[in-house]
């Protein structure tokens, strides 16, 4: 699984109906499970390893992992966002446990946790 | 289900909020204020297609000593003669303007310590465009470009040769959209998994080029009767093994030559006449295969003896496009001062970026239907567009529908029939099914059999990319089946729905695809297009553009030449 959120530390946004994750995902693949109010990837094959959910992640609470056709499981990346400084601080870890910083520019586009659909109704249930 | 039927008129509807269409948006918007500029976008805009990691690079660029001209020339050598040199040279000139305008909306473009970029090799500048994509999306929404999200747009509304506008469905809700449009931008990029991709199960949609790029706008275009051209010069490329990563960020930024598993630099002693390790894309992507063909792979960047700051910067250069190259590297223990990079071949992309299929169009971007424009990826005869050629060709198209209906004056939105809307809306909802289908077949078994087909008969990977007239003509009768199959699509919700859509769609293109590849009967791009049964290059019969069109009654598919 390329990326995987983790339901402890994912609070759903306080609610929100389209989190950031679920929005920033280019493939569509992230859904919210309204009951237990945490979002998760449904779509596990079809993932590009992008990252815009991972980064966009205001707890830190999605992890990405590489499929396990391309190298075993127990390094880490971790992208830490700098809002106010316009940074990006990854985090690599190596399977021995040795990490690197790398502290990159960028320019933050400030996203809200939540947003309203264009003149939309609510969704609806599509199940034959 | 009932669905809920959406009526949007605009002046500028622009299919695609992505690299090209958010450039086209605020160009429209600030050259003709007073029009109403509509964007559909198939994901949301602030991280959607291409751009959604970023980019380390903008990799056409008129860097110091170099023109427009210059570029053009180089870009007809790397493209083995075959150019619209009017469509090249017209974007390269919109270079400077456009990323100009992206550093202003915040993009950090990295300058050496008098103020000028950093070059990366002749065409390239360096940048840290991780947030590339949701700075252009604010820039369009910021100019008043009206965008809707999770639209996945089904198809263009015709009027005889006229487009005049275009009808999808929300992925969030039972809203089906119709958009009149006085002009239209097609702008959805070009077509990634036609072919099988590199590696199955959890790592399928790990490709170089967008997964999901679909192809939606040249089938579109195709079903409307669009001209079409080069869909034979694919896009193979020579990527990073497994992570797929591209090798330009290593091979020109840490000048890393190739080398086979011998150790020799293959590309300097076997392919020295046609400039070596800078000999044209297509020979970059070939000659690595023949040495893996001849016994002679695997294939490296030689990246031994790099220094510890190097090494980082390449990390770092990474992190900015493709992360996951970075955490490969560490959960393989790899360092690559010490160990080459693996190299290998994607399975071919059709997109008229990096190569040159797409909608056959003129200076300003106009299609061969009145009323629609085509920009970026989906846009043919103009490779080498990369990013900033695809926001040069956003603002050219913009302009040009933004003079269209001034020009026209003040006529309203085309009405389209109540009998076209409804069948429309028949068309686009009828795999949600509620009546029973005898043999029912989803997107992904579907799929599943065009990429098995187009991989193995119209050259893919499993053949090394090498095809003949006889598994074209295979591929050819087996492709022309798959329409029928496609009825008995069924969708359980709206992301299935999605998913039916795009694979009709890929069909689409795959059989035109295959018409190009059987029209072609020369070796132009080695590699991309490798006729066994025509080895070589054939100046004399072929220095033209393969272009096509289907008709709209028979679906039956034209094929013919045009020399510019």
């Amino acid at each position: 699984m390329p990326v995987w959120i983790d339901p402890e530390k994912c609070n759903g946004c306080y609610g929100a109906a389209q989190p950031p994750c679920l929005r920033m995902c280019p493939g569509d693949l992230i859904v919210k499970d309204a009951a237990e109010n945490k979002a998760y990837l449904k779509y596990v094959n079809d993932c590009w390893d992008c990252l815009p959910c991972v980064k966009v992640c205001p707890e830190e609470a999605i992890e990405f992992h590489l499929s396990t056709q391309f190298g075993p499981k127990g390094a880490r990346l971790i992208p830490h966002v700098e809002k106010a400084n316009d940074k990006i601080v990854w985090e690599l870890i190596d399977r021995a446990g040795v990490s690197e910083t790398f502290t990159m520019k960028t320019k933050m586009i400030a996203v809200a946790l939540d947003e309203k659909l264009e003149g939309e109704s609510q969704p609806v249930d599509f199940s034959i | 289900m009932k669905i809920e039927r959406k009526i949007i008129d605009t002046d500028i509807l622009i299919i695609g909020g992505g690299t090209s269409g958010c450039m086209a948006a605020v160009e429209a918007k600030e050259k003709f204020p007073n029009l109403k500029v509509t964007i559909l976008e198939k994901a949301h805009i602030d991280r959607s297609g291409c751009l959604a990691g970023g980019m380390n690079a903008i990799n056409a660029y008129i860097n110091k000593g170099e023109t427009a001209d210059s570029f053009t020339e180089y870009v007809k050598w790397d493209s083995c003669g075959l150019i619209r040199e009017d469509l090249v040279k017209s974007m390269a000139e919109l270079f400077e303007y456009s990323v100009k305008k992206v550093e202003k909306w915040g993009l950090p473009i990295l300058s050496d310590d008098k103020g000028n970029y950093q070059a990366r090799g002749r065409w390239n500048i360096k940048i840290n465009g991780e947030s590339l994509k949701p700075i252009l999306a604010k820039a369009a929404r910021s100019a008043g470009a009206q965008v809707y999200n999770w639209i996945v747009t089904t198809n263009l509304l015709t009027e005889g040769d006229r487009v005049v506008g275009a009808v999808g469905f929300s992925l969030r809700s039972n809203a089906f959209y119709v958009v009149r449009a006085k002009a239209t931008i097609m702008a959805t990029g070009g077509a990634s998994r036609i072919y099988r991709p590199n590696n199955p199960g959890d790592a399928a949609y790990k490709t170089w080029y967008c997964p999901y790029n679909t192809g939606a706008g040249y089938a579109m275009g195709i079903r409307a009767g669009a001209e079409m051209t080069s869909f034979e010069m694919r896009y193979v490329a020579l990527r990073t093994k497994d992570a797929i990563a591209p090798t330009g960020t290593i091979a020109l930024g840490a000048n890393a030559p190739q080398i086979n598993s011998k150790g020799e630099n293959f590309m300097a002693t076997r392919y020295a006449h046609l400039g070596g390790d800078h000999a044209p894309t297509p020979f970059r992507t070939y000659g690595p295969l023949q040495e893996i063909k001849e016994g002679r792979g695997p294939v490296y960047l030689d990246t031994r003896g790099l220094t510890p700051e190097k090494v980082s910067n390449l990390k770092s250069a990474f992190l900015d496009m493709y992360p996951s190259q970075v955490l490969y590297w560490a959960a393989n223990n790899i360092d690559i001062s010490r160990t080459p990079v693996e190299v290998q071949a994607t399975e071919p992309y059709i997109v008229g970026g990096h190569c040159q299929a797409g909608y056959w169009v003129d200076a300003n971007r106009k299609t061969t239907l009145d009323g629609l424009y085509a920009a970026g990826d989906v846009s043919g005869g103009a490779p080498f567009k990369f990013v900033s050629g695809c926001w040069a060709e956003g603002v050219i198209a913009a302009r040009a529908a933004g003079e269209y209906i001034v020009g026209a004056g003040s006529k309203p939105a085309h009405l389209v029939s109540e009998e076209t809307i409804l069948q429309e809306e028949e068309r686009t909802y009828k795999f949600l099914r509620h009546e029973k289908i005898q043999y029912p077949i989803s997107p992904v078994e579907l799929e599943a059999l065009m990429q098995k087909i187009m991989d193995q008969y119209a050259g893919g990977a499993s053949t090394g990319f090498e095809m003949n007239e006889e598994m074209l003509l295979q591929a050819r009768e087996r492709i022309s089946r798959l329409p029928e199959i496609s009825q008995t699509l069924i969708a359980s919700d709206t992301h299935q729905l999605m998913k039916a859509h795009e694979v009709v769609d890929r069909i689409d293109v795959a059989a035109v695809l295959v018409e190009h590849l059987l029209y072609r009967k020369e070796t132009r791009w080695p590699s991309y297009q490798t006729r066994v049964d025509y080895p070589n290059k054939d100046d004399a019969n072929f220095l033209l553009f393969v272009n096509s069109r289907r008709d709209r009654g028979s679906d039956k598919i034209e094929m013919f030449t045009r020399s510019k």
